[in-house]
């Protein structure tokens, strides 16, 4: 990826942190995505499980439901995603049958990742076309937000929200940490 | 008051009487699929050496082997019987130590111990066979060595014969391939355990519990599929959500595929691609499901727009309200508030789920899953590998297995697990809906 490759994906992925932003501001587990056709955005969405008591109302999700609002579904075959967060098994799955062209993600989502963090949904033999992802775009703003979100949930002493892993795995407080080792939350598997 | 109407499908009372509805139960029974590492479990081999000494001796020399190979005890050889009589062998085995046994009778002439055995040669020697340690662990040359350097091999004429064999690597999953096992390869122990599943009984008990209403919301969930089929507006693919505490059952959500449905709800005109992904008969259940809950809970979340920008067309998007009669007459606040996404309910679809609708059951915490057809080239829950995929085309599946996933059960990696089983129908005309099978249900 030369210089100027690397401008163009940030650009876009400053706009998924963005999401994310907002999904940590509504108690919602801070996963943002971009959806983006020609260098423009036809998408945003944040994660939105906790407010919906739906827990396949993932950003990537949110954001198709707007684009397909909007556009015919084979808009999305000339379509890139950027996303925070590794997309997940069935969001990597939804992807690949709407033949997404590229995905973009900031760290890789060892809980339920679907594009090389748990399983490869985006390469394996199927019937669908495969297609290419690049992670570690910004990844340690995307840690940083899961970091923040747990220490604030942990705060307000709620358990019963959908994040990446299922219930925290102590309930004393929890102290912010801001050094990212490079094998902590997310390990590059593929 | 509860007498259906022609035309309606159920029934207004909770819990649902299976007979006031106007399906006709599906006749069959349920098998549990088997998870990943079952499947790895059942295929796994690895090479051991065995060896074959009198009885008296097997203990000393399986201390002597556990000194002499310290890596023995990081491998797990616990369902493999270690000493063994000829008897109790697979019977290729029983053919080929008795015809290579070594006259160990000499032996009582020169060793003390033989002597006790034996008693003056009046009585056979008894012969063990002993699985010593996998091959990985030591060469054969260097395990005769040590060998040779300890009772009842040093100083004799006798010297070890070191036989190497196939064994299961890893334990069985239940009594009945223990005993196939022991039948093929060796000798196995079975601990009435499954380390690569849910344990046996806890899987019998809940089958018992959901197998009378099985075949029943089945063909609910084949209703769904053939009303929205009907109307053009998806495939014959359905699904029903079932609440079931003690003999109490509550029909949470049917929904049957609407991926042909579009914004303003009629059908769109070319079907060509993959549909509306997001409108799967899972995922519109779920969805369902998320939306009664909504309702009946005492605080409001907030609108829908709240959601980076989410404008109200979008909604259309999910088709998780009601598009025909069935689900419709489901679609009522028969939910206790409180409850959270669809932990503890049971999830029914015609069709073995797509990998999105596969995880789409595990992230909503269902606690079981019973689908009729498998779908071996889009299905997410069965485990079973493609049979080859050194054909050249890489993205090729085998239609007679499967993709390998076994989504439903893969705790070290995925952090939920449910109970999942296919339904084996027992009728003719309960087999499967007129669907593709490049088709992603």
């Amino acid at each position: 990826m030369n210089d100027q490759e690397k401008k163009y994906h940030e650009r876009f992925m400053r706009e998924a942190i963005k999401m994310a932003e907002l999904a940590l501001a509504s108690d919602e587990t801070p996963v943002g995505c971009v959806f983006v056709k020609d260098g423009e955005i036809i998408g945003r969405g944040m994660n939105d499980t906790n407010r919906s008591l739906n827990g396949t109302r993932h950003a990537e999700f949110i954001a198709l439901a707007q684009i397909l609002a909007e556009h015919p579904i084979t808009v999305l075959k000339k379509t890139d995603l950027y996303v925070t967060v590794e997309p997940c098994v069935m969001c990597a799955s939804a992807l690949r049958q709407y033949g997404i062209r590229a995905v973009y993600f900031g760290c890789w989502n060892e809980r339920f990742g679907g594009t090389g963090g748990v399983l490869t949904v985006h390469e394996d033999p199927g019937v669908d076309k495969p297609y290419p992802v690049v992670g570690g775009i910004f990844r340690e703003e995307a840690i940083m937000m899961l970091r923040k979100f747990y220490v604030q949930e942990n705060e307000k002493g709620e358990h019963n929200h959908l994040s990446l892993a299922p219930e925290p795995r102590q309930k004393k407080t929890r102290e912010l940490k801001t050094d990212i080792l490079p094998l902590d939350l997310d390990t590059l598997k593929t | 008051m509860n007498t259906p109407q022609p035309g309606q499908h159920l029934v207004s009372s909770d819990p649902v009487k299976p007979q006031e509805l106007t399906v006709v139960p599906q006749r069959g029974h349920l098998v549990a699929l088997k998870t990943k590492d079952e499947l790895r479990a059942a295929l796994e081999t690895i090479d051991v050496y065995v060896i074959e000494v009198p009885a008296t001796y097997a203990g000393a020399i399986l201390n002597i082997v556990k000194n002499a190979i310290p890596d023995l005890k990081t491998v797990n050889l616990q369902h493999l019987r270690r000493v063994v009589q000829l008897e109790f062998l697979p019977e290729h085995l029983q053919k080929k130590f008795s015809s290579s046994t070594q006259a160990w009778g000499r032996l009582s002439t020169t060793g003390d111990a033989i002597g006790e055995q034996n008693e003056g040669g009046k009585r056979p020697i008894e012969l063990r066979y002993l699985l010593i340690a996998p091959t990985s662990l030591i060469s054969s040359a260097e395990l005769r060595e040590c060998l040779m350097q300890n009772h009842p091999f040093l100083n004799s004429e006798i010297s070890p014969h070191v036989h190497t064999i196939p064994v299961p690597a890893l334990a069985p999953t239940s009594a009945e391939q223990a005993a196939k096992w022991t039948q093929e390869y060796w000798s196995i122990s079975y601990k009435n355990t499954n380390p690569y599943g849910p344990h046996p009984s806890l899987l019998a008990r809940a089958a018992a519990d959901i197998e009378s209403h099985a075949g029943t919301w089945l063909a609910l969930a084949r209703t769904a599929g053939e009303e929205t089929k009907a109307q053009d507006l998806g495939e014959e693919i359905g699904c029903v959500i079932i609440e079931k505490t003690g003999n109490e059952k509550k029909i949470l959500a049917v929904a049957g595929d609407a991926r042909w449905c579009s914004m303003d709800g009629t059908p769109v005109p070319h079907k060509q691609g993959p549909g509306n992904v997001m409108a799967h008969a899972v995922m519109r259940a779920i969805g369902m499901v998320g939306r009664k809950r909504l309702r009946v809970a005492d605080t409001n979340p907030g609108p829908e727009s709240d959601s980076g920008g989410l404008n109200v067309a979008s909604v259309n998007v999910y088709c998780d309200t009601p598009l025909t009669p069935i689900e419709s007459d489901f679609f009522t606040d028969n939910i206790a508030p409180g409850g959270y996404l669809c932990v503890d309910l049971d999830i029914y679809v015609t069709h073995e789920p797509c990998v999105m609708c596969s995880m789409a059951i595990l992230h909503s915490r269902f606690k079981r899953c019973v689908f009729g057809s498998r779908m071996p080239l889009t299905g997410g829950l069965t485990a079973e590998m493609p049979k080859s995929q050194e054909d050249g085309q890489e993205n090729s599946v085998d239609a007679v297995s499967g993709l390998g996933y076994g989504i439903f059960w893969r705790p070290s990696e995925l952090n939920w697990k449910f109970l999942a089983w296919e339904w084996e129908s027992e009728s003719e005309e309960g087999g499967a809906l007129s669907v593709d099978l490049s088709i992603q249900a």
